[in-house]
């Protein structure tokens, strides 16, 4: 009898396997189908991947099989890894920050996407059309309207001591939105931006490893100001109903952040490849914004209401890329150092 | 005394073979892609070989600051685990009481958790708006939150201690459960006090298991990083792992992470070294005194009113402890602000949204249906796959000379050496030669499970084996039994509860595994972890907190059918 019952559980355990075949099989690529590399996020169900390829291929009639590569710096490393025995076609989610990298590898070929005439010119950072923007972010720091009356309005608001023990950052080592601040920091105050940083240390409530765990933090009322985007708070307009947490543009500018994809030299299918970058820059842009909570790069775009309640950023700020790539290093050791302390 | 060189004649050909199928595994999915990825720190820019980058980290006084910090960090977390612990294993072992099996189920719970979900749960339930916090401040009326627990070095040891000491307890108890009583019994008839025999004798016959559950929780710690910086509160709690994580993803320099990497594995070599040296010493001098009989029949049902008591005190201790943050995550569950006020009210929607299509025409499984069943359906496959390699590893280890003992431990102990950001690179490089085919990358994600579990299993099963005194091994052989025959009918048996132990930890380390998942699949096979962590980067906390739920629900319930199950299997011997 007890016997039996260990043999149950092992039975239902095994049997469990089965919804994995089913589910885990693989359509085999065939000369109509289209490798498109993303991120986890625009991948995921609850990314803009499923419903764009689905729609994309009941338009063009390519079939798309979409793979997620884990998160956005990882998507080029795939590509150099691949160099030999390349599988993509074209790659979704580039940050502006590895263009130039992206550029070098010489595994990219440009293109003059039609589209591309509605894209705002500070988005077109790459001249040769090799690295296409798809959509932008503004960073900024978010707040509870709830826990706060006075928003900050500045970088040196930030510095006041009423925030003592209440802002929730990143760790520019390990995430992308913490690389965002430091270097937003960098531009603002350019040499003296360490000094920011020391003069910040006792309002920083903790730096977090990711977006995920520090806007976690925030939305379960930890700390009352977090930094995200601006376009943050749609997410809770559209999905929670409600605009209790809103955005800050600060005077001084907020630094800006651009995805963009691109198309490999090696692809054979070039015509299905660059169909997929004008979907993606036209039909299939408003679901991107929704969908990452994000500023579509394409500006005839209809946006759903609640992108009105979003403040436009004063000004846009972007590092140039060579001194990006040049002194990024620099500015994180020296941070670590500061912070550390 | 010495058995290896008694025996090792007629059983080395068996022996041998048994270590095989763990070796292949390893050295495919871990020691290959490892190699490549590892020799990167020998490869400067221009292509050619150096030295410079080792050279240069190793006498980087900001480095030696982190790995200092590193290993501090490990060793107080450790220490603090398995002091929480002891009471508890001697609980689970020592006495029979009403609960017990869910007890040891709920203690493997914070185990299966991704770190962001216990980084969440600490944060709903230590934090500064945490429950205890309002509470207290509901209570006395406060305006400030009065326990500041979290953003400090206490908060990463609390939470490294919740979640490392049920691995602790269940190494620990399913050891203690094996001694023999007779040495206790014979010092009180000597007439030693209580606390005596239990320091002089129990604990020193303990040590065995402790370090080995000891070892596995420093490189644990060791390797830490979500937690360290979010709960630590900041750069100041630097691990290397957070150094490594930053050269390899960020800066995308992988000689750099490969040259760090080198640093951390040669330094948890060494200590896994001293480890495995200590413990092996002690268990050759424990051989005698391991009973099997002993186990169901000293079991006892308490009786004085103190010891009641102190077990009470414990098990709350533990509920606040672990259940505290584990039932926050629960309740979050269900609860959404419909209001503008933000005060919370009870609800299903989260519940609705991860199982949409059930109630819905809709006839396509929702993501979160397909997550349950593959995650339970690969657990179960590793869980079965772990078991029987680390078993066959522990025994052919454990009948190995010297020298050749503290190899293949090293070896086989190596997947926790390394970081996982590491091991996540030569994932990729197998995750490139995979072809597009769903079982290839479901097998290779499986393999890759058992890797990662089964250390863990070793860990588990092998201070068992070792205790096995040799004159049972002698005596069947004598009496004509081959060397399969006596594995099969008097060392396995033996070993069964640890074996057991280790099941429930391939299982939950399995479940909660996400790197290799993500990885090897594409992110086509999906696990309830991918789905958690997709949900957590698309903002939707309560639906992960939902997902989270039903994650500790599902374990717990496996986690205690199977001790209900082994339970009875271990009586029937």
């Amino acid at each position: 009898m007890k016997h039996r019952l260990m043999y149950l559980i092992l039975t239902v355990l095994v049997v469990s396997v089965f919804p994995i075949s089913s589910k885990g099989t693989l359509e085999q690529p065939s000369g109509t189908t289209l490798t498109v590399y993303a991120y986890d996020s625009f991948v995921s169900e609850w990314g803009p991947g499923p419903s764009i390829i689905e729609e994309f291929s009941k338009q063009t009639g390519y079939d798309v099989q979409l793979i997620s590569v884990g998160n956005a710096s990882e998507l080029l490393r795939r590509i150099v890894l691949e160099r030999g025995n390349p599988k993509a076609d074209v790659v979704v989610g580039l940050p502006h920050s590895v263009m130039l990298e992206m550029i070098n590898t010489n595994l990219f070929e440009s293109y003059d996407a039609p589209a591309l005439a509605k894209v705002p010119d500070f988005l077109k950072i790459d001249h040769s059309n090799t690295f296409i923007p798809f959509n932008y972010g503004n960073f900024s720091f978010v707040y509870d309207s709830l826990k706060v009356s006075r928003p900050p309005e500045s970088l040196d608001d930030l510095l006041d001591p009423r925030w003592k023990g209440k802002i929730i950052l990143m760790d520019p080592r390990t995430s992308s939105v913490g690389m965002g601040l430091l270097e937003w920091t960098v531009a603002v105050y350019q040499d003296e931006y360490l000094a920011w940083w020391k003069a910040m240390k006792p309002n920083i409530l903790t730096i977090a490893d990711s977006w995920s765990s520090g806007y976690g933090l925030f939305t379960q009322h930890e700390g009352p100001v977090v930094i995200s985007y601006t376009t943050s708070p749609v997410y809770h307009i559209m999905f929670e109903q409600t605009d209790r947490y809103r955005a800050t543009v600060f005077k001084e500018g907020n630094q800006t952040v651009i995805e963009g994809m691109g198309i490999l030299h090696s692809s054979d299918m070039k015509d299905a490849s660059r169909a997929f970058v004008d979907y993606m820059l036209t039909d299939a842009q408003q679901t991107i914004a929704v969908a990452n909570v994000m500023y579509p790069a394409n500006s005839e775009t209809a946006l759903p209401e609640a992108f009105e309640f979003i403040p436009e950023v004063t000004k846009s700020l972007l590092l140039p890329l060579e001194i990006l790539a040049k002194n990024r290093d620099e500015w994180l050791t020296k941070w670590v150092e500061v912070m550390s302390r | 005394m010495n058995r290896y060189h008694m025996v090792r004649t007629p059983k080395a050909g068996f022996y041998q073979l048994i270590g095989i199928p763990g070796i292949i595994i390893l050295a495919v999915l871990f020691l290959v892609p490892l190699a490549v990825v590892l020799s990167e720190a020998f490869v400067s820019d221009q292509g050619t070989i150096t030295f410079s980058r080792i050279i240069g980290l190793t006498t980087d006084p900001y480095i030696f600051k982190v790995l200092a910090f590193t290993l501090y960090q490990a060793a107080v977390s450790t220490v603090i685990s398995i002091v929480i612990a002891i009471p508890g294993a001697y609980m689970l072992s020592s006495y029979n009481f009403t609960g017990k099996r869910l007890v040891s189920a709920i203690c493997m719970i914070p185990f299966v958790l991704p770190s962001i979900l216990v980084v969440l749960g600490f944060v709903i339930f230590y934090g500064n708006n945490g429950m205890i916090n309002v509470f207290l401040m509901k209570i006395f009326r406060l305006e400030e939150p009065p326990l500041k627990i979290l953003y400090s070095f206490k908060a990463i040891i609390l939470a490294h201690a919740f979640y490392n000491f049920p691995l602790a307890i269940g190494i620990i108890a399913s050891y203690w459960e094996r001694l023999g009583t007779s040495l206790g019994h014979a010092a009180a008839t000597l007439g030693a006090k209580r606390f005596t025999i239990f320091r002089t004798i129990t604990l020193a016959r303990l040590v065995p298991a402790i370090i080995s559950a000891a070892s596995l929780i420093f490189l644990f710690c060791f390797s830490s990083f979500a937690i360290m910086l979010v709960l630590g509160g900041g750069p100041q709690f630097t691990t290397m792992e957070v150094e490594i994580y930053r050269r390899a993803r960020v800066m995308l320099d992988t000689g750099g992470a490969a040259a760090l990497s080198l640093i951390s594995i040669a330094v948890a070599i060494i200590l896994v070294a001293i480890y495995s040296w200590t413990q092996r010493v002690l268990a050759r001098q424990e051989e005698v005194s391991i009973s099997d009989r002993s186990s169901s029949r000293h079991k006892r049902p308490i009786r004085s009113i103190w010891v009641k008591l102190a077990n009470l005190g414990y098990i709350l201790l533990m509920i606040v402890f672990v259940l505290g943050p584990l039932a926050s995550i629960i309740v979050r569950s269900f609860q959404a602000s419909e209001t503008r006020t933000g005060a919370y009210t009870f609800t299903l929607k989260w519940y609705k949204q991860l199982f949409d299509s059930l109630f819905s025409s809709s006839s396509i499984d929702t993501v979160a249906v397909t997550a349950i069943f593959n995650s339970l359906a690969i657990a179960a496959i590793v869980t079965i796959l772990a078991v029987v390699t680390s078993t066959f590893t522990a025994v052919s280890i454990g009948n190995k000379n010297h020298i050749g003992q503290l190899r293949s431990e090293l070896l086989a102990m190596s997947p926790m050496t390394v970081s996982s950001v590491i091991i996540g690179l030569g994932y990729y490089l197998i995750a490139i030669r995979l072809s597009n085919s769903g079982v290839l990358k479901m097998a290779a994600i499986v393999l890759a499970h058992v890797v990662i579990a089964s250390p863990l299993v070793l860990r588990t099963v092998l201070p068992q084996y070792r205790g096995i005194p040799n004159s049972y091994r002698n005596a069947s052989m004598t009496l004509g039994a081959t060397v399969s025959r006596t594995f099969r009918r008097i060392e396995l048996p033996l070993i069964r509860s640890a074996m057991a132990t280790g099941a429930a930890f391939a299982f939950a380390i399995s479940l909660g595994e996400l790197n290799a998942t993500l990885v090897l699949s594409d992110s086509h096979i999906v696990t309830l972890p991918v789905v958690l962590y997709r949900l957590i980067g698309s903002y939707n906390f309560p639906a992960a907190c939902a997902l989270g739920s039903i994650l500790i629900v599902l374990c717990t319930m496996v986690f205690f059918l199977t001790r209900i199950a082994t339970r009875s299997r271990i009586r029937h011997v």
